[in-house]
């Protein structure tokens, strides 16, 4: 959907008409829902928090000024609920090696030896030690790292979906690039 | 690179492979929910309307009376009795009485 298409299913919603303002929803809900599961919260249902973000969207639908394209709004609304749910989780200070499963500290040890890829279990089991490593992090720091890494979204990209400018954006990096490296360093020496 | 980072590179890469393909459909009841939503704010708009044009209204008739209310003192004013009905209201005085 263009934001032409989404100007004039806004435009047809004003009028009453209903059946427009569910192709909105329809068009704007896997987006909502890629964005929750990306920056789920330990605690939280990823179908409550898509609902959340969803309602949320459909109740302030008259307040998009179209200054931004829908999505970008819809992203900001996305992110901003899940680091408002995140934010008082308590973030673990380090990891340990004892507290890696066998497939996790299996990972550690072959990316340490061996220059080849990970095979596809091995592969699940870096993404249960990636988020392990993210619980480190501070929230907003989770949310760019898995925006960057695991999404693949550029800096440029990041900051229009959170609302955030380049430059800070990079200074996230930058310092969660600095924990992450100082976390999985302590998993190296504890694995030599 | 640095070992380390070469490895977090190498680590993300592969979660990034094995994130699974999760059903993005909405969860029964939610299209309903947040059309609901949607109407809740259209009902919203409308009473606002006319509480705005209520608003309006009073304001207006409240300006209407402070503008009249000149025209009421100057109508008291130019009562053409007026002045007889002040002339007998008032005392005279006889101070040359015998």
């Amino acid at each position: 959907m263009t934001d032409v298409e989404v100007k004039a299913c806004l435009a047809r919603g004003r009028e009453g008409d209903e059946k427009a303002i569910l192709e909105l929803f329809h068009y704007m809900h896997p987006h909502v829902a890629k964005l929750v599961h990306a920056n789920l919260p330990a605690k939280e249902s990823a179908e409550d928090l898509t609902q959340q973000v969803c309602i949320k969207v459909m109740g302030n639908l008259h307040q998009f000024s179209g200054k931004v394209p829908f999505l970008h709004w819809v992203s900001r609304i996305a992110v901003n609920t899940c680091l408002n749910q995140i934010r008082y989780e308590r973030h673990r200070p380090e990891i340990r090696l004892a507290d890696l499963s066998e497939e996790e500290a299996g990972v550690v040890e072959h990316l340490a030896v061996s220059p080849n890829e990970l095979d596809s279990s091995e592969k699940v089991a870096a993404a249960e030690l990636v988020d392990k490593l993210l619980q480190a992090l501070r929230p907003a720091d989770r949310l760019l790292m898995r925006l960057m890494y695991l999404e693949g979204h550029t800096i440029e990209e990041i900051s229009s979906l959170t609302g955030w400018n380049t430059a800070l954006v990079k200074v996230r990096a930058f310092r969660a690039r600095v924990q992450l490296r100082k976390q999985y360093g302590m998993l190296m020496k504890e694995n030599l | 690179m640095n070992p380390i980072d070469d490895q977090l590179k190498r680590l993300f890469q592969a979660a990034a492979q094995a994130r699974p393909q999760r059903s993005l459909s909405p969860s029964y009841g939610l299209e309903t929910r947040a059309l609901a939503a949607w109407r809740s704010t259209r009902q919203g708009d409308v009473l606002w309307d006319m509480s705005l044009l209520i608003r309006g209204l009073i304001f207006a008739s409240l300006i209407m009376g402070i503008s009249l209310l000149p025209l009421i003192n100057i109508n008291k004013n130019t009562n053409p009795f007026s002045e007889d009905l002040q002339l007998a209201d008032s005392t005279v005085p006889f101070d040359d009485a015998p």
